[in-house]
């Protein structure tokens, strides 16, 4: 995105929250909060005291078309261009700490202790994070058709082994009630996942340096 | 691991050419040069005839399947 544009979409952002402020103001203040406070809309007639909230709320639903639609372009624009590089993207391996939010999932075990909350047990997928160390080690790589071809290798093992664990928790799990609760197999199946997930992301990684690197350590014969 | 023999060390020294030369004329890594060389790893048709073409020898010359 260009510059102006850029600061173009602030001012109008800008421009929308602010008239989006007044009028909700406005509405509270002199027109009985209509359109602000929950209405029936099946009985709803218009009036002229309703103009600037219907306009600021055109406007603002325009503005996030128009952010979504950017969005996506800047999506699609980003895949056009990495599709024509050969190299692998630059990462620094000290990324690979960010594994350590892993352990946020232990926090499900309290959150399901105090609310029946169970969804942080699904932070355990950041365990795969770890993968960026090995990743960051084959940081700027040029992509050849051994490198696409261990990537190939290493997904499809990293994977086979996901669905695997995936598939055994499912069958086993699926045949009844952990511990004679139906919520903590739902857990444990949350966990399963997840941990099946973050050791798919690490196991790509993991393998694809594996082979790219050795079996045996290469001397330059040069 | 490739059940094959490859020549290909003896036709770039020939050529005298560097492992890096040939891996930039052909388009690949000098890891997978190296690799070639040791016969652990079995290229494609297209990198076959690229590495040939680039040495100055005849595919079958240069990899030997058993």
């Amino acid at each position: 995105m260009k510059k102006t544009t850029k600061k173009l979409t602030i001012f109008f952002g800008i421009v929308c929250v602010l008239f989006t402020a007044a009028s909700t103001c406005y509405s509270i203040t002199f027109n009985d909060s209509r359109l602000v406070e929950p209405m029936d809309f099946s009985k709803y007639v218009f009036q002229v005291q309703d103009l600037p909230m219907l306009l600021s709320g055109i406007f603002l639903g325009l503005f996030v078309l128009y952010l979504f639609i950017q969005l996506i372009r800047a999506i699609v624009i980003k895949k056009f261009r990495e599709s024509g590089v050969k190299s692998t993207r630059k990462l620094n391996p000290k990324l690979g700490l960010l594994g350590f939010c892993g352990f946020f999932g232990l926090m499900g075990f309290w959150t399901y202790s105090v609310d029946k909350t169970i969804f942080p047990f699904a932070f355990f997928m950041f365990f795969g994070f770890f993968g960026f160390f090995y990743e960051g080690k084959m940081s700027d790589t040029f992509m050849d058709e051994r490198y696409l071809e261990n990537k190939m290798k290493a997904h499809f093992t990293a994977n086979k082994i996901a669905l695997a664990i995936i598939f055994l928790a499912i069958v086993i799990l699926g045949r009844g009630s952990l511990l004679g609760n139906l919520e903590y197999t739902l857990i444990a199946l949350l966990i399963i996942i997840s941990l099946s997930i973050a050791l798919e992301v690490f196991l790509s990684e993991y393998l694809l340096y594996h082979y790219d690197h050795d079996k045996q350590n290469f001397q330059d014969e040069e | 691991m490739p059940d094959f023999e490859c020549r290909l060390k003896k036709y770039r020294q020939l050529k005298e050419m560097t492992q890096e030369q040939l891996a930039l004329e052909v388009g690949v890594r000098r890891e997978t040069i190296m690799r070639l060389e040791k016969a652990q790893y079995n290229p494609s048709l297209k990198l076959a005839v690229d590495i040939s073409r680039a040495v100055g020898a005849p595919i079958e010359e240069i990899f030997i399947f058993k």
